[in-house]
């Protein structure tokens, strides 16, 4: 059948030709490229700005932003305009992604028209100036994806202004802040504690407790019970890119009656030392301060803990670690238990790999009957059972790839099961994953070996530091912590935070990757051992040592040439300042990459999570499309081409949409000098070599002549027209040539410019004459060759696909050069293919240039050339 | 030699980067603000070696604040900085006297140079004998 039905289809022009409508697919095509070509441009540069290299403002990331949207936007409308409306999916996700983006470059929202509180119902990313990252995360969890989570309501920023405002204490806070100095952590246990004071005396204003008893009531009515609250901080810069790990106040099982002194508890503790030591570790300190606060209805756990949707040490990918102990939250992330760890792994499928099961002596859990938490006795079996059951965990990890797929990031999740069974998500936060220590693995040389001090434990961060040991054993001791020291401690508390900035190392005795402080390690790129054992009874106080978390071992004195190594992965303080952290954060919608495989099969729209999955998307769907276009109105009666006068006896048949042909020379028959389209001159140069012959039929061995007679007989497929037209659609720029010869279909799509980005070939070659296994020979020889010659090569069955992208004009013209030549080779080439050790040496035959493959092990005399080409 | 260099710029964001910037290239006093008005009488309070401003704030213009800055101070090197696409007003900015125009992005060493030829002039400015403690 001839005509095919793409002109037909409803709202195609049909009635403008069938050229007309072809041009106009291909004018999209072009867009589509130019602006996929744009595109890949932006984004470029916009990664080398996030480099840190470079001074820019919020307007600069709004702007560059909105242009890439721009772009994307247009190519996500060509591809459509090209295929029917054939991706409306993509059309939806870019919708979607369009939405995240601006949400992140969004100018905050002015505290006017802001409510005191709001119920978590309401709650989403867009109030994430108001309530801050946890509770607008929380709120996503909750009211977007539907996952279980607490009923519970929001007190935003705009609260705790009021209460300051009111108080008359926004000026002694800014002066406090102003003159903070982080240095002199004695003198600021004092000042912390005077404002603390200041804010948990504050009075309440009389419309925040009229609101709050409102919502209060409306969660009872939903309930229907007076629940005990947890009030959780949320921090106006935390969960962005500051982690703020275990810094802020929670407080739990709060009933009502104790509401507002818990809440100014929470509030006072955005003051607390380790807080303030942080917020000047980061800069934040001359920020405006604020906290929102999450009340929410409690829930008993009897089991909670931590999921982490990726390795935080980079280590091993596609896994998810849990940490679950019995009882309330803190005893996980405090390091007071030593929780059960399950490794789940996220492909194909959410599956268990492997369990540890510690004993877990005691559970932290709620007041019976009154206020308060206890600490309680495990007994029994209950001590060495799972915290989980399998079914639970491999729950969790199904929420965990569904968050971690909505966020668009790895997350730290924070859980609890209620007495039910029933799995709640506590809260969701970026969890910051430690780019994979490429560092050899190295066996300690034997001076290093008589230093070895301790070998083992757990690397918390990656890196090597050197320094004197500064051994941590209550509070006090931080204030003395010196510049430079390594700190060494029993726990992980997260109270050491406070001396991070400072510290170059640090070894622990106890303690999980996962911890607070092995969070704020990594946040502050300080190498850290944890899990040691040992630390604290081997490391004697100001001993240097050389801490090499990377290969988990201590060493004696100093190792320079571990430290040389370490040397080189020093970060710049400049990527790590608030709008470097908003450049990424708006990033990652935009520039990952996670269609890094060029099969066809795994170009979905589902798998686009980013602008720059939809970019590759479009790109190589519009490639495809535009192919079957071509494929299909070559097939036309009614599109008008001409014919190539040439003495190679095929017919080739051209239809130019508009500067393939020199414009004086078109005429029914046309030479081939009068070829002006940049890739079909190139293919006919090939094509015409004189060394290829396109002449008479190759000699065959027997039985491949009765593969070639057998299939003849027994193809339903026309082979009367066994010397079918080759066609090729061709521009200035475009070549799409489809040739059938004998029983073998080749084909080639290319759009060669001197723009290197729209560049591209793809060569296809199925079918054959010959049986299965002698096909097979022939597209091995083809792929090899392929890849010899740069192609990324996909061979399914004897379809061959070889596909090249984004070589300058010159390369691409060589390459279709060999591709002509190729073709001509590879005709009936099956046939001669009568063992499987010939197909090495076809592959180098044709690389070498020896085109006629003279001196084959298993072939008859090698034909005469072809006629020689025309001049 | 240690200077004082004053920022003035809508977006704390961008205060905070230029701050590290130059204070972790220099040993000079950054001092930044979001408001227009403050900048200029720190230039007096402190008497600022070069003024650094935005050209769009909403409280006034970056050439508003450069009139005002010319008529209180003349010898304080004026810098302003621009977004891609407002050359136009830069350009206005140099013919009432502003030292020179950076625009957004730029990389960080372009900011250190300009300050460094600033700096240069502002010594131009002040003449060989005097005293940068003496009244304009």
């Amino acid at each position: 059948m001839g005509i095919l039905n793409w002109f037909r289809r409803r709202g195609t022009p049909a009635d403008r030709g069938g050229l007309a409508a072809f041009q106009e697919k291909y004018e999209s095509f072009k867009r589509l490229l130019d602006a996929n070509n744009d595109t890949l441009e932006l984004m470029a540069r916009l990664e080398a700005v996030a480099e840190g290299d470079f001074v820019f403002d919020m307007q600069f990331i709004r702007s560059r932003s909105q242009a890439i949207l721009a772009k994307v936007g247009t190519i996500v409308t060509e591809l459509n305009l090209l295929a029917d409306n054939r991706y409306q999916a993509l059309t939806d996700l870019f919708a979607s992604l369009a939405d995240r983006i601006s949400q992140e470059i969004a100018a905050p929202l002015a505290d006017e028209g802001i409510p005191l509180v709001l119920p978590l119902t309401q709650v989403d990313r867009r109030h994430l100036h108001q309530v801050g990252g946890k509770n607008a995360n929380l709120g996503e969890i909750k009211n977007r994806l539907h996952l279980p989570t607490p009923e519970g309501f929001v007190i935003t920023n705009a609260a705790f202004r009021l209460i300051i405002q009111q108080n008359g204490l926004a000026e002694r806070i800014r002066t406090f802040l102003d003159h903070l100095n982080p240095d002199r952590l004695d003198e600021l246990a004092s000042q912390s504690e005077a404002i603390k004071e200041a804010i948990r005396g504050a009075a309440i204003p009389e419309e925040l407790q009229q609101e709050v008893e409102r919502h209060y009531q409306q969660l009872v009515a939903t309930l229907g019970y007076a629940p005990m609250l947890a009030l959780r901080s949320s921090g106006i810069y935390e969960d962005q890119e500051y982690s703020f790990a275990g810094l802020f106040l929670t407080r739990l099982n709060v009933p009502f009656a104790d509401f507002f002194p818990a809440y100014l508890e929470v509030l006072a503790s955005q003051f607390n030392r380790r807080a303030l030591v942080y917020l000047c570790q980061k800069h934040l300190a001359h920020r405006e301060q604020a906290m929102s606060v999450g009340c929410l209805a409690m829930v008993p756990s009897v089991a909670s803990g931590v999921l982490f949707t990726a390795d935080p040490m980079g280590r091993h990918q596609d896994v998810m670690l849990v940490e679950a102990a019995w009882g309330l939250g803190p005893a996980v992330v405090d390091g007071t238990v030593t929780p059960d760890h399950f490794v789940l792994a996220k492909k194909p499928a959410v599956a268990l790999l492997s369990q540890e099961i510690h004993d877990k002596p005691v559970l932290l859990q709620m007041q019976k009957s009154e206020a308060g938490l206890a600490t309680v006795a495990v007994t029994g079996e209950q001590r060495h059972q799972p915290a989980l059951t399998q079914e639970q965990v491999l729950t969790l990890g199904r929420y965990g790839l569904r968050l971690e797929d909505y966020f668009g990031e790895a997350l730290d999740i924070e859980f609890a099961i209620d007495p039910r069974g029933q799995l709640f998500i506590m809260q969701a936060r970026p969890l910051l994953v430690e780019a994979p220590d490429t560092a050899p693995g190295r066996t300690a040389t034997a001076t290093e070996k008589e230093r070895l001090l301790i070998e083992g434990g757990t690397v918390a961060c990656f890196g090597v530091a050197s320094g004197p040991v500064y051994l941590v054993q209550k509070d006090e001791d931080l204030a003395e912590f010196p510049e430079g020291a390594i700190l060494v401690t029993r726990h992980t508390s997260a109270r050491y935070g406070m001396v991070l900035h400072k510290a170059r190392g640090m070894v622990v005795d106890i303690g999980s990757a996962t911890s607070h402080l092995a969070i704020l390690a990594r946040e502050f790129k300080v190498p850290a051992l944890v899990d040691t054992g040992v630390a604290t009874e081997i490391l004697q106080p100001g001993q240097v040592i050389t801490v090499d978390a990377t290969h988990l071992r201590v060493y004696d004195g100093e190792v320079p040439e571990l430290l040389e190594q370490a040397q080189k992965r020093s970060p710049s303080p400049i990527v790590t300042t608030p709008i470097y952290v908003k450049l990424r954060r708006v990033l990652r919608w935009i520039t990952p990459l996670n269609l890094v495989d060029p099969k066809l099969s795994d170009l979905t729209p589902e798998n686009c999570k980013t602008l720059h999955d939809i970019t590759r998307f479009a790109h190589q769907l519009g490639i495809k499309e535009m192919f079957d276009l071509a494929e299909k109105a070559s097939q036309r009666d009614d599109i008008h081409s001409v014919k190539l006068k040439t003495h190679i006896p095929f017919n080739l048949h051209i239809i130019d949409l508009g500067g393939g042909i020199e414009a004086s020379r078109r005429a029914k028959f046309v030479p081939p000098e009068a070829i002006t389209s940049i890739p079909m001159r190139a293919l006919w140069k090939g094509i015409s070599h004189p060394d290829i012959s396109w002449a008479g039929p190759i000699p065959i061995d027997m039985k491949g002549l009765y593969a070639v007679v057998s299939r003849s007989l027994t193809a339903s497929s026309d082979h009367s027209d066994f010397w079918s037209r080759t066609f090729a659609i061709i521009s200035f720029n475009y070549l799409n040539y489809s040739s059938r010869l004998g029983y073998h279909f080749a084909t080639i799509d290319a759009y060669v410019s001197d723009i290197r980005n729209d560049n591209y070939i793809t060569f296809r070659f199925k079918g054959g004459a010959a049986d299965e296994v002698r096909r097979g020979r022939r597209v091995r020889f083809l792929g090899a060759v392929l890849e010899k010659l740069d192609f990324e090569v996909e061979v399914t069955g004897d379809l061959v696909v070889g596909r090249l992208w984004k070589y300058p004009r010159e390369l691409l013209e060589e390459k279709l050069d060999l591709l002509g030549r190729l073709m001509g080779c590879a005709r009936q080439r099956d046939m001669l293919m009568a063992d499987d050790a010939v197909v090495d040496w076809y592959t180098e035959a044709f690389l070498a240039g020896n085109y006629r493959f003279a001196g084959c092990p298993s072939q008859p005399t090698p034909p005469p050339a072809g006629p020689p080409p025309p001049p | 030699m240690a200077a004082t260099i004053i920022i003035v710029d809508d977006e704390p964001d961008l205060l905070d980067l230029l701050k590290l910037i130059i204070t972790e290239k220099t040993e000079h006093h950054v001092l930044t603000t979001t408001n227009p008005y403050q900048a200029l009488e720190w230039c007096r309070e402190y008497q600022a070696d070069v003024l650094i401003s935005d050209l769009r704030m909403p409280q006034i213009e970056g050439i508003e604040l450069l009139k005002l800055l010319k008529a209180q101070d003349k010898r304080i090197p004026f810098i302003i900085m621009t977004a891609y696409g407002t050359i136009e007003s830069a350009v206005e900015a140099m013919r009432l006297g502003a030292f020179d125009y950076i625009t957004k992005p730029f990389r960080k060493e372009q900011i250190i140079m300009t300050i460094g030829k600033a700096l240069a002039k502002r010594q131009e400015l002040l003449g060989p004998t005097a005293n940068r403690n003496s009244a304009p």
